[in-house]
């Protein structure tokens, strides 16, 4: 039977007032769980790494497997630890940026940026990533993770690898040595810098440090810039370099934080209280409805002897 | 033409036919590669997966677009229990068994998906829910729909079934029925609350996926498109179950319930155009769309094969059944287009990488919707799903009496309550 | 023989007429040789170095030669610039050495008595060769009696054991298959004494001179390995060192003795090199104080000579495995190619697309069939 407009209204208006108290409790409700903003740790540690000054060794990438107690990448040759991009043999590369005609070229290492605000973490569902507390290490917990690689979707790094073959697959990144840190040592990498092009310590002493060598060798540095101070929300681990940072694959991100995006969800599903209240005024209707179509089923049982059907 | 009144089996086809075993030989290959793939992971070879693109075909296409089309469970149902369309509820059958066939090898799906399964138990446990996650919600909110309300909602035919042939469960039957009954608001306003959240959190996806998903796709309006697309999806899907049946089974079709669903399909694709339209124009996107490129190709051929079809529907084009075949048979190719392109087609995370599913991939995805498909067939011959009129549930009764002599399928004057 | 009172080595040396400019050249030598690893090298000068080895008394020294070659002991004279052999006896009391004493026969059995029984408990033994033990030990004899109870008895009495040379520190070419002999190194013979193992063929006379200083003025032995090996001349592979290094990185080898790569000096990898399995200082340390003087200098693959598992075991071509893999010389790009294209995925795509599309078009057609059919049957409807 077709509803008339009047009925529609009145349909819609008896729909609206619940979205209506639900919008009002969402909006009036004090924020829960997921802050906008995410404070720095106070003992946040990272790394700086100065592209000026890296002459690609590669000693961070041998060290970095022997320090993780993981097997190099000798996939290509067999003879080389010769990885192509991060991957589950590899938390750390360098890379090399260079132009066709071979004018300009800087080296850039790639590990995790141990973001203020993880994209990765805030992807994942049972917090199988997490940020230390006190340190601010992004670290990969096994036990949580279910593998479904929403964090590798998620980074805009693209840092977190998968183990894509076997059956015990995990999700391999740098954790800035975690386990040497509680040895007091440093991470491997820093630790066999020839050229101190990356070092370790504390983000803001880090971060001080970057800002003194911009300004004691002006334009030396792309823009006078220090990535991840900001940038993305800010990460822990910081570059400097000469060429354009997104010539080195590094992307061009905002103030704002990857999970900022999910601002409004959040909003929406606030203690529920909107889904709750749809549901709320669903039931009131389909309650109402399903009175009339029961009535209608047991005229038709009447008239026909057939079992009626739910 | 006849006038649907009632469910009514598919009778006088055996169930074991060459389509079935045809059907059932696919299954069997996807489930084998399946099992090959959970020993050898997901890399060289078994898929086309890589860093990059770490989702493929299995929960991009399986899981995000075959639950789209799945979705005639809360859109044939909002549209006949919320807005009370009682001509629908012919039809609900029909389109909860195929929510819940695309639902469950959907996730079954997901399962073989992952690299971790023995970890999914953490969905059961609140305490270790990270709720910042829209990855989350579709886990716990696809879990929990799929195995509650959905699965009740598909119980009654199974009860009935139990009822007619089996007279010694008929007493359990019996009460599992009423009881249903009496919960059922409740049981449905879940079955439809449910899919309005995880459909849109599976937009709420590709947010976190940032530039990596192209302009033209990429939207903070991204859930609520998404959802509305698996609404007119959900349409399409029913539309085209009731004219294969008669295609398949010669079952009559009812005009007026046919025209029903029509009108809610265009009306739902207009809304959703001009919505995404106006999404694009005021993100100031529009540009991409009128530049030559592979995007904006991408983008009309979606936009032209949804709304197009929808046109034709609307127009008087749309009464021809072969027209209203084709017509959405082309509109569910657009929105099946729609939601595979920001996770795949659309979806460049980086230069120089590419995803192409290998052969495996292909054949594990098609397994399974081969097990849905064949569940729909097994199911529609077994239990009374497919619309018909009173007039043919007697001429089913007759012949089933033949067959199954004892069995009592009409002759049941209501119980005062 | 009569008994000589031990003379310190500063006393020694100015006796056989060597300058203090000489002393401190060697000094610098060794210095240079085990910068690390040795105590009394470990950050000193040479002048430091030259003080104290001056003030030490010159240890007594039994040479014993059993299943030999003498290349050791060879190796050992082939130095001369200064002519550290000649230093070397003057700072060490040679007792006994069969290839450099004048005695023979029943005067150098007088001589090995005597020089272990004065110097009881303080000389140091080293041991040339590897000693047979099959059938009670009779392939090799001193004075009528089996190497095995010669060893076990000088042994005994020694204050440390230095085994030079593979044969003596685990059996060397002797032992190769099928080890007809029973040959094996000292410390299989002897397990109740400090042994230091140099193994080579030969060694660098420089580790025995380290190690015997080391000795002589510390008092004690140099830090080794769970081989016994002094880890300041075998704790580096001879692939991490080797100059030829940055063509493996590089990926240029040799393919054939004489052909391009071979002449150009290219890696040796694939002509069965042993290098990166092989403990040994020869890439830096060079032999007979030429330059280049060493196997993979002269274009010959090593063959892994102070290796058990390697040396006269290996076939000399079979290429071996990298255990510590390290980047070679080529870079990642910043974004590589991921993703392959596979012709039975396009075909399958292909053939369920057209399935797909031939079986919606066939229902399609029935449709229209069914309708007309109807359209037929009710003509008065209305065509509906």
């Amino acid at each position: 039977m077709a509803m008339t407009r009047r009925e529609a209204f009145k349909n819609l208006a008896k729909g609206s007032l619940p979205l209506l108290a639900a919008g009002c409790v969402s909006t009036v409700l004090p924020e829960v769980a997921h802050a906008e903003e995410v404070p720095m740790p106070k003992g946040a540690l990272g790394l700086l790494y100065d592209a000026t000054k890296c002459v690609g060794c590669k000693s961070c990438m041998v060290a970095c497997n022997q320090a993780n107690e993981l097997a190099p990448d000798i996939r290509t040759d067999g003879l080389h630890q010769a990885p192509p991009a991060l991957n589950s043999f590899t938390k750390n590369i360098i890379k090399l940026y260079r132009t066709a005609d071979g004018s300009d070229h800087s080296y850039f290492k790639q590990q995790c940026m141990h973001c203020a605000d993880p994209a990765c973490m805030a992807a994942c569902m049972f917090g199988g990533l997490r940020k230390d507390k006190e340190t601010g290490i992004v670290w990969w917990n096994g036990s949580l993770c279910v593998g479904c690689r929403y964090c590798e979707i998620a980074c805009p790094f693209h840092i977190p690898a998968f183990t894509w073959d076997g059956f015990n697959p995990k999700i391999t990144k740098c954790e800035l040595c975690r386990e040497r840190l509680a040895k007091k040592l440093e991470p491997g990498c820093t630790t066999v810098c020839p050229t101190q092009a990356v070092i370790y310590g504390r983000r803001e002493d880090l971060l001080k440090e970057a800002k003194r060598r911009i300004a004691a060798s002006p334009g030396r540095y792309f823009e006078n810039k220090v990535y991840g101070q900001v940038d993305g929300g800010g990460t822990q681990v910081l570059y400097l370099s000469r060429v354009a940072f997104g010539k080195l694959g590094l992307p061009e991100l905002g103030e704002e934080s990857i999970p900022e995006r999910l601002k409004f969800q959040h909003k929406i599903y606030k203690w529920l209280a909107l889904p709750a209240a749809l549901y709320a005024g669903m039931v009131m209707f389909a309650g109402k409805n399903f009175k009339e179509h029961a009535h209608h089923l047991v005229e038709d049982q009447k008239k026909t002897g057939l079992r009626p059907q739910l | 033409m006849t006038r649907w009144e009632r469910s009514v089996p598919v009778y006088g086809v055996p169930v074991l036919n060459r389509g079935f075993w045809g059907l059932l030989i696919v299954v069997v290959i996807g489930l084998v590669l399946s099992g090959f793939r959970e020993v050898v992971g997901l890399g060289s070879g078994v898929s086309g997966m890589s860093d990059p693109f770490a989702w493929g075909l299995w929960k991009n296409f399986n899981v995000m677009v075959l639950t789209g089309l799945g979705s005639g469970g809360f859109a044939v149902g909002i549209a006949a229990w919320i807005f009370n369309r009682t001509r629908l509820h012919q039809v609900m059958r029909v389109a909860l068994l195929t929510s819940f066939l695309a639902y469950s090898t959907g996730l079954t799906m997901l399962g073989i998906d992952v690299g971790r399964p023995w970890n999914f138990y953490w969905v059961f446990m609140p305490w270790h829910w990270n709720l910042a996650s829209p990855l989350l919600e579709v886990a716990v909110c696809i879990t929990f729909y799929a195995t509650v309300p959905l699965l009740l909602e598909n119980l009654p035919p199974l009860f009935e079934y139990l009822i007619y042939e089996f007279p010694k469960w008929r007493g359990f039957a019996e009460s599992c029925e009423k009881a249903l009954t009496k919960v059922y608001p409740y049981v449905i306003g879940l079955a439809y609350i449910l899919p309005i959240m995880h459909q849109s959190s599976l937009g709420a996806l590709m947010l976190l996926g940032g530039d990596r998903v192209h302009a033209l796709w990429q939207t903070p309006c991204l859930p609520l498109i998404y959802v509305w697309a698996a609404a007119f999806l959900g349409y399409n899907c029913v539309v085209l179950c009731l004219l294969l049946a008669k295609v398949a089974w010669k079952r009559d079709i009812d005009p007026e319930v046919l025209a029903e669903l029509n009108k809610l399909t265009c009306w739902v694709v207009f809304t959703w155009t001009a919505f995404r339209f106006l999404d694009i124009l005021v993100r100031g996107k529009i540009l991409f769309a009128l530049i030559p490129s592979y995007f904006s190709c991408l983008f009309w051929i979606e936009t032209i094969l949804i709304a197009g079809s929808a046109y034709v529907l609307y127009s008087g084009k749309g009464k021809n059944l072969q027209t209203m075949f084709l017509a959405h048979c082309t509109c569910a190719l657009g929105g099946m287009i729609y939601r595979f392109s920001p996770t795949t087609l659309a979806f460049r995370p980086r230069n120089g990488a590419f995803y192409f599913p290998t052969a495996i991939e292909l054949l594990v995805s098609i397994g399974f919707m081969a097990l849905a498909v064949l569940g729909y067939i097994v199911a529609v011959k077994k239990l009374a799903i497919l619309p018909a009129s009173n007039d043919d549930w007697l001429k089913m009764a007759k012949y089933e009496e033949q067959v199954k002599p004892g069995i009592q399928l009409t002759g049941y004057a209501p119980v005062e309550h | 023989m009569a008994k000589i009172e031990k003379e310190t080595i500063a006393q020694s040396l100015k006796n056989a007429g060597y300058s203090r400019r000489d002393f401190l050249q060697l000094c610098t030598t060794i210095v240079a040789t085990a910068p690390m690893g040795l105590a009394f090298t470990e950050k000193a000068t040479p002048a430091a170095v030259a003080k104290a080895v001056a003030k030490a008394k010159k240890p007594s020294v039994v040479w014993l030669h059993f299943q030999d070659c003498t290349g050791c002991s060879e190796t050992l004279l082939r130095t001369s610039k200064p002519d550290v052999a000649d230093l070397i006896l003057n700072i060490i009391s040679l007792d006994y050495h069969e290839t450099l004493m004048v005695a023979c026969g029943k005067q150098a059995e007088d001589a090995l008595n005597s020089a272990v029984s004065e110097n009881a408990g303080k000389f140091v033994l080293v041991v040339e060769g590897a000693i047979p033990t099959k059938e009670k030990g009779i392939y090799m004899k001193l004075g009528g009696r089996p190497a095995m109870d010669v060893l076990k008895e000088v042994g005994s009495k020694a204050a440390a054991i230095i085994a030079i040379g593979s044969c003596a520190s685990w059996g060397g070419v002797p032992s190769a298959d099928p080890n007809p002999t029973g040959a094996t190194g000292v410390d299989s013979i002897i397990t109740d004494k400090a042994i230091v193992n140099l193994p080579g063929c030969p060694p660098n006379p420089y580790s025995l001179l380290g190690v015997v200083l080391e000795f002589a003025v510390m008092g004690k032995l140099p830090a080794l390995d769970s081989l016994k090996r002094p880890k300041f001349a075998y704790d580096r592979l001879i692939h991490d060192h080797c100059p030829r290094r940055a063509h493996f990185d590089a990926g240029r080898f040799a393919g054939q003795f004489g052909d391009a790569g071979h002449n150009q000096g290219y890696c040796l990898f694939k002509l069965g090199c042993k290098g990166p399995v092989t403990h040994a200082g020869c890439s830096t340390r060079h032999f007979n104080e030429m330059v280049d003087a060493w196997p993979i200098g002269t274009g010959a693959p090593c063959f892994g000579c102070t290796e058990k598992a390697v040396g006269f075991r290996m076939p000399a071509f079979d290429k071996v495995d990298v255990h510590l893999a390290t980047p070679p010389d080529t870079y990642a790009p910043i974004a590589g190619s991921v993703g392959t294209f596979g012709a039975a995925a396009a075909g399958l795509v292909g053939i369920a697309a057209g399935a797909l599309g031939g079986a919606a078009w066939a229902t399609s057609q029935k449709l229209k069939s069914s309708e007309e059919a109807t359209a037929e049957k009710t003509p008065t409807a209305g065509g509906k």
